[in-house]
């Protein structure tokens, strides 16, 4: 069970504090509401740029991390389809501490050159590193693309191309910032061993001054329904064929989110899993074999992932995969292994309670998709789903015409 | 409201005291040592079970990693699927690691459910089978996961560096080669498995909740004499050869960055200059503020990340810089890092570079002693290396008086650059 108290500032900011008298620490956390599915089709990757800037300094601090790592702190930020999210842990008396540095580059950042040159060439070396030259690197930059055709989910955080980031200017960054960087577009969370009314003093002191600013209301295109299979078929240099097949799912509104997310358990959660079992154990057609939905805020993907082992014709492993869909249609899944998957649940909710910056988190991903006391309840979300709810949905989602499958064929098998 | 003044930084506080948490000492019924750190709010158990196994102990190449790996793959009462849908049902995990100098069964799982997988878990300890058709599906996997990890300019150059280092007969050295793979049977598993793992050669550490139920649970299983040996431990010798080519170019044509390692081999925890050495390699690149990613990345954006860390063995260790560069831009990465070691040497670092240093190491430990998790990795070490529990008092004493002068004699007896190994992976 998380307690916490909530409040807002004049200036729109929602403010989350949790207290937790067992740590020497307060962890900070603050989000902002803004993704790469905000981004022109045009300019993307921007809001990822835009978080390595958020480090280049802010109007009256030219050197972020120094000055937090004085006080003891760690910090760093990561971005996501959905939301920007940055989060700093240090010692409890330097609290303060946190207040200014993360206040100041709320109120306005530095917007130097040298910058944005530097963290052009980071991120392009981050691209390189993470989706250029890795095996399999590039795979989901294919495989977005092919499942969504509007929704702005069909580019990844890192962006379509290096160009875009490479072209990135100051003037666009600091439009960026005023769009979207703003007290009233965002939640901050502090978590540790802390009380609401020091909270509410140190953000009366250092975020209300900042003005509210205009932000305009987010209104992307909704996926529309896919009518047909979609096939993408690459050959890349890797030793293993790999396949992919992504069907279209529930927002993460929607009551349908969370047994799909059972149904991905049953499938591939843990060595005990069907497709393990059947897949890698007993028909030895798979290296690995993975099901997982991609958790996105927006209609998401529900994935099937495996490489196959050497030799293996990736159609004959493909329907394989199939005749394991049509399992859980056509039979329901016994209550043993319904209540292995949700005991799972239950268990992966206790321990992410553990870390006092996880909590801090996910309050504010909580916050905001709209109501922040899911953090306690959504288990029970879980607890009530049957075994005909889940044969339901897989008929509902798993139907070839709504998948993407990509075929990685491997240019010289081994 | 009052005026705020944001140019300057807030009331500073230095961490004075950190609460160390030391762990209780204590003995199983047949004499294992059991160590326990009993500490958070949650009903959440974690059992380390340590064993003097690992690469340093076998007699060919990757027994230690599948033995290990293996242990719940079919044991006497189970097999690998009821001993996965049984843990898997409680919602336990379990973690198999293989190391050079020690192997581990890791369990977390709810306290509640403890007494239900317990049995599982000693058979998993006691009674391993090593089933030969789970083998050869494990074999078949681990090889291909192999051949794509030999794709990755970061591993041919991990383990390059470390063949030079340490000689390709040596454990902590010898690179693992794809017809490794193909003469791995059964037998060789289980006489590695009756040498290595019985309760004379095993330490426990407990975190999480612990009280007298869960220590009395594993004294059940595990305190007894069925699973002793009674085997004289052999002290193994392995002879270090280093490379005498002091620079190694891999390619690999179609590489868009290179991987860089460069470094020397150098001591463990036991060594009287480890704290002082740590400290240095901090400031050189053992974190986001230090000289190499405010060189290499923050001003030069050569790269997405760099690092240099100070690796502790059982028996020596080593200093590393690591980094993935542009190809284009990979001679002058390795010019830079050098640009910065040798500073080290030649000036003084200021006493404000020190201060924030030394505020961020505390800072560190504080965050590495906080919760039950992050104690019990932070004793893993102390625990597997036989090293006294004042250790963690030891280092914040260094923290608190070394001076520059210190740094810089250091940075002159080790960083002995001549003698330095250099490995590229990639193009160069």
């Amino acid at each position: 069970m998380i307690k916490y108290e909530k409040f807002v500032l004049e200036n729109g900011l929602k403010v989350i504090v949790h207290k937790d008298t067992s740590t020497p620490l307060v962890a900070v956390n603050l989000l902002y509401n803004i993704g790469s599915k905000d981004e022109n089709p045009e300019k993307t990757g921007f809001a990822h740029l835009f978080e390595h800037l958020m480090f280049g300094g802010s109007v009256n601090i030219p050197d972020y991390d120094g000055v937090l790592q004085i006080a003891g702190g760690e910090n760093n930020a990561f971005t996501n389809p959905d939301f920007t999210n940055y989060y700093i842990l240090l010692p409890k008396e330097n609290l303060e501490t946190a207040f200014w540095l993360e206040s100041d580059r709320m109120l306005q950042l530095a917007f130097t050159d040298k910058s944005l040159e530097v963290q052009r060439n980071v991120v392009v070396e981050e691209y390189k590193q993470r989706y250029l030259n890795q095996p399999y690197g590039d795979i989901m930059l294919l495989l977005n693309p092919l499942a969504y055709k509007i929704h702005p989910y069909q580019w990844s955080t890192i962006g379509k191309n290096i160009e875009h980031i490479q072209n990135a200017n100051i003037e666009e960054v600091k439009d960026f910032f005023y769009k979207y960087y703003a007290p009233n577009n965002a939640i901050l969370v502090v978590g540790g061993n802390i009380e609401t009314d020091e909270v509410k003093r140190l953000c009366n002191k250092w975020f209300s001054p900042i003005e509210k600013r205009n932000i305009s209301i987010r209104n992307l295109n909704k996926e529309p329904e896919q009518k047909e299979l979609r096939t993408l078929t690459v050959k890349r240099n890797v030793p293993y064929d790999a396949i992919y097949k992504a069907y279209h799912m529930c927002s993460r509104f929607d009551s349908e989110y969370y047994t799909c997310d059972l149904i991905s358990d049953i499938l591939s959660s843990g060595k005990s899993s069907r497709l393990y079992q059947s897949l890698v154990k007993e028909k030895k057609l798979f290296s690995e074999i993975n099901a997982y939905i991609s958790g996105s805020i927006d209609e998401g993907l529900f994935i099937f992932s495996g490489k196959l082992i050497s030799g293996v014709n990736i159609y004959d492993a493909e329907k394989e995969i199939d005749l394991e869909i049509e399992k859980i249609k056509n039979e329901q899944v016994g209550e043993y292994e319904l209540n292995k998957a949700k005991n799972n649940i239950e268990s992966s909710h206790v321990f992410s309670e553990i870390s006092i910056l996880n909590v801090t988190m996910n309050l504010a991903y909580y916050e905001l998709i709209g109501n922040i006391e899911e953090i306690n309840t959504e288990i029970n979300k879980y607890s009530i789903i049957s075994s005909q709810q889940i044969q339901n949905i897989a008929n509902k989602i798993f139907k070839p015409e709504n998948c993407s499958t990509l075929y990685y064929l491997a240019e010289n098998k081994q | 409201m009052t005026e705020i003044n944001r140019k300057s930084h807030p009331e500073l506080h230095k961490i004075s005291k950190l609460n160390l948490h030391k762990p209780s000492k204590n003995k199983l019924n047949n004499g294992l040592p059991i160590f326990i750190l009993d500490s958070g709010n949650h009903d959440v158990v974690r059992i380390d079970f340590i064993f003097s196994a690992g690469n340093w102990y076998q007699d060919k190449p990757l027994i230690s990693r599948i033995t290990n790996t293996m242990l719940n793959e079919g044991t006497k009462n189970y097999t690998a699927f009821e001993i996965a849908e049984k843990l898997e049902y409680y919602g336990a995990y379990i973690q198999l690691n293989n190391f050079y100098d020690f192997s581990d069964i890791v369990v977390y799982c709810l306290k509640k459910y403890l007494p239900d997988i317990i049995k599982i878990i000693e058979d998993i300890i006691k009674n391993p089978v090593f089933p030969e058709k789970e083998l050869q599906t494990y074999i078949k996997k681990a090889k291909q996961n192999h051949i794509i990890s030999k794709s990755k300019v970061q591993n041919l150059a991990r383990e390059k560096f470390l063949q030079v280092l340490f000689g390709q007969n040596h454990p902590y050295g010898q690179i693992v080669e794809t017809t490794d793979f193909d003469n791995i049977n059964t037998g060789q598993l289980i006489s590695y498995f009756t040498r290595l793992y019985h309760s004379q050669n095993c330490k426990i550490l407990l975190s999480g909740k612990i009280d007298d139920e869960v220590v009395n649970l594993i004294n059940n299983c595990f305190g007894g004499n069925d699973w002793c040996q009674n085997l004289n431990t052999v002290q193994i010798e392995h002879k270090i050869q280093p490379l005498n080519q002091k620079q190694t170019i891999i390619i690999k044509d179609e590489a868009v960055q290179s991987a860089i390692r460069i470094g020397k081999q150098l001591y463990n925890y036991s060594h009287l200059d480890y704290f002082g050495m740590s400290i240095l390699n901090k400031i050189l690149g053992g974190y986001f503020g230090s000289r190499l990613m405010t060189n290499i990345r923050e001003d030069k954006g050569y790269t997405y990340g760099i690092g240099s860390i100070l690796v502790s063995l059982k028996n020596t260790g080593y200093f590393v810089v690591a980094s993935e560069v542009g190809v284009e831009v990979c001679k002058n990465a390795v010019k830079e890092i050098y640009y910065e070691i040798e500073k080290l040497k030649n000036e003084y670092v200021s006493i404000d570079e020190l201060n924030l240093v030394k505020n961020y190491i505390l800072g560190q430990m504080l965050r590495s002693f906080d919760g039950p998790f992050n104690l019990a990795d932070s004793y893993r070490t102390i625990i597997e290396n036989d090293l006294e529990f004042d250790f963690y008092d030891k280092f914040i004493n260094v923290i608190n008086t070394i001076e520059p002068v210190d740094l810089i004699n250091l940075a002159n007896k080790y960083f002995d650059t001549e003698n330095f190994y250099e490995v590229i992976a990639g193009k160069y």
